[in-house]
């Protein structure tokens, strides 16, 4: 019974290496002829169908006057370790935590004048040589906290590089209007206390 | 007694023959009315009076009843606890039976699977570990983000549900991953490739998304078959920067062509058109010529 079996399973193994394409050539031609009405060149007529391709090169670098949220991996180091908590085996034993390190003042991907002032608020973060260091253990996977740091940094620059808004017209205009009326509220309560004040005294002839 | 082939008649027959040769006529004293048609005579007179059965006053009588369940203004049981629709449209729902990148590495790592070729839910299934069922609404599978830390294979994935941490798991080991859609039709195929073409059946065309499906299928961010392969570049280079790795250059790749295959979104097989018949004993594929056939199997209605 068994020794039927193991042919029934070779029988079947060889089939599917018939249905399996071994030729390379044959291979290329795999996707070629067969276009339906709804196939994506259709649907999408001004699209490139090669999303592989290679995009110019960082092309967010190039304006340093704002900061766009562009960040390049290759110029972070970036080192894994054992995160800390509760977690069994799998905390003691796996590479979670991600800690992310760079040079600030040597950093070209930040714009100048934001700098000093990232410098300022995120004291805490930098070291005596000048790394801004951002660690992440928030969860289990090692590429979510990888997320997460980069996440952090980001949002530090953002904040780093808030200017004060100066207000606008319509704003100047609105706070004076209501200025104004709280005003002429405070002076008309004043006037009747006033006049309170004098009735309660003798009329001066 | 012969019968018109001159064969014996049987007793039977013989037998009723003669007895209705016997019976008397047909007269109105040996007959009677069918069951149904008989006069009813209504013997039973009790509802017939002032009352009617109701009996005295109250809601008895006035056919006001409280409504089934009521309990006074007491809660009623059915209220007591809360409505849990576990399985609300449970035979409507599609379901993917999960994967994770974990399985498929080690489907990999085993060489279960051909990562020289794309791998979808075909590929899956011949390797005999994971099995679905058409009729438990298994849709294809859902490839789970368990093992996204270990998993360093660059592979052309295509799956029918999957996870932002997984596309980036994939496309950070410069892979690629579309999910696509199957209508249960085609997945009867896809499961048992070999029991399909067996049947002799055209190789049926893939339908389009259910509505409640298209926008997904739809979306660059998922990698959906029907997204538009400019808004998926965007979303590559955004995955990369949220996740932080870099996307590796496939310019001089000898795989770039094999990342970049992908079926027409009314094919099933790759290097098989809709419509043609495989013919295993003859290694042979019939293929339809009339331009009514082809005409159907060219379009989405």
């Amino acid at each position: 019974m068994f020794r039927t079996y193991s042919v029934l399973r070779n029988l079947h193994r060889q089939s599917r290496n018939l249905l399996n394409v071994q030729n390379e050539r044959l291979a290329t031609s795999l996707t070629s002829s067969y276009k339906s009405h709804v196939s994506i060149d259709k649907v999408y007529p001004n699209s490139n169908p090669d999303f592989l391709r290679k995009q110019s090169e960082s092309p967010k670098v190039s304006s340093l006057e704002k900061f766009e949220g562009y960040i390049p991996i290759d110029q972070l180091e970036i080192a894994t370790s054992k995160s800390s908590g509760p977690g069994g085996q799998h905390v003691n034993k796996v590479n979670s935590k991600v800690e992310m390190r760079f040079h600030l003042e040597s950093a070209d991907w930040i714009p100048a004048w934001i700098k000093p002032r990232l410098l300022e608020q995120e004291h805490g973060r930098v070291t005596k040589e000048g790394y801004l260091v951002v660690r992440s253990d928030m969860t289990r996977k090692q590429m979510l906290n990888q997320a997460d740091c980069l996440n952090k940094l980001r949002n530090m620059i953002y904040k780093a590089s808030e200017l004060p808004k100066e207000p606008t017209a319509e704003e100047v205009e609105l706070k004076e209007k209501r200025m104004a009326k709280a005003k002429d509220g405070i002076l008309k309560s004043k006037r009747s206390r006033s006049l309170i004040k004098q009735n309660r005294s003798s009329p001066e002839f | 007694m012969l019968n018109g082939d001159g064969n014996m008649s049987s007793k039977v027959t013989e037998r009723a023959l003669n007895l209705i040769k016997s019976m008397p006529r047909v007269a109105l004293n040996n007959i009677k009315p069918l069951p149904h048609t008989a006069f009813k005579k209504k013997t039973d007179r009790r509802g017939d009076r002032k009352k009617k059965g109701r009996g005295d006053k109250g809601q008895g009588a006035r056919g006001t009843w409280d409504p089934l369940g009521y309990e006074g203004r007491q809660n009623p049981l059915i209220d007591t606890s809360p409505r849990e629709r576990y399985y609300a449209q449970y035979a409507v729902r599609r379901q993917y039976p999960p994967v994770s990148l974990l399985d498929l590495q080690r489907l990999i790592d085993l060489n279960r699977v051909n990562t020289s070729r794309p791998v979808d839910i075909t590929s899956i299934c011949n390797t005999g570990l994971f099995k679905f069922d058409i009729s438990k609404n298994h849709f294809g599978v859902n490839l789970t983000d368990e093992g996204c830390d270990q998993f360093a294979a660059k592979i052309n994935a295509e799956v029918q549900w999957t996870s932002e941490l997984v596309i980036a798991a994939i496309e950070k080991n410069g892979g690629t991953i579309t999910t696509r859609y199957y209508d249960p039709q085609s997945l009867a195929a896809l499961y048992d490739p070999l029991a399909f073409f067996k049947k002799g059946h055209p190789i049926p065309k893939c339908k389009l998304p259910p509505q409640d499906a298209l926008l997904y299928y739809s979306d660059p961010n998922n990698r959906g078959y029907l997204a538009d392969p400019e808004k998926v570049l965007e979303a590559r280079e955004k995955l990369a920067q949220k996740y932080g790795y870099k996307l590796p250059d496939l310019e001089g790749d000898p795989f770039k062509e094999m990342l970049l295959m992908r079926k027409d979104p009314l094919q099933i097989f790759f290097g098989l058109e809709p419509g043609w018949i495989v013919n295993l004993r003859d290694k042979s594929v019939l293929k339809p010529k009339d331009d009514d056939y082809l005409r159907y199997y060219h379009s989405a209605q």
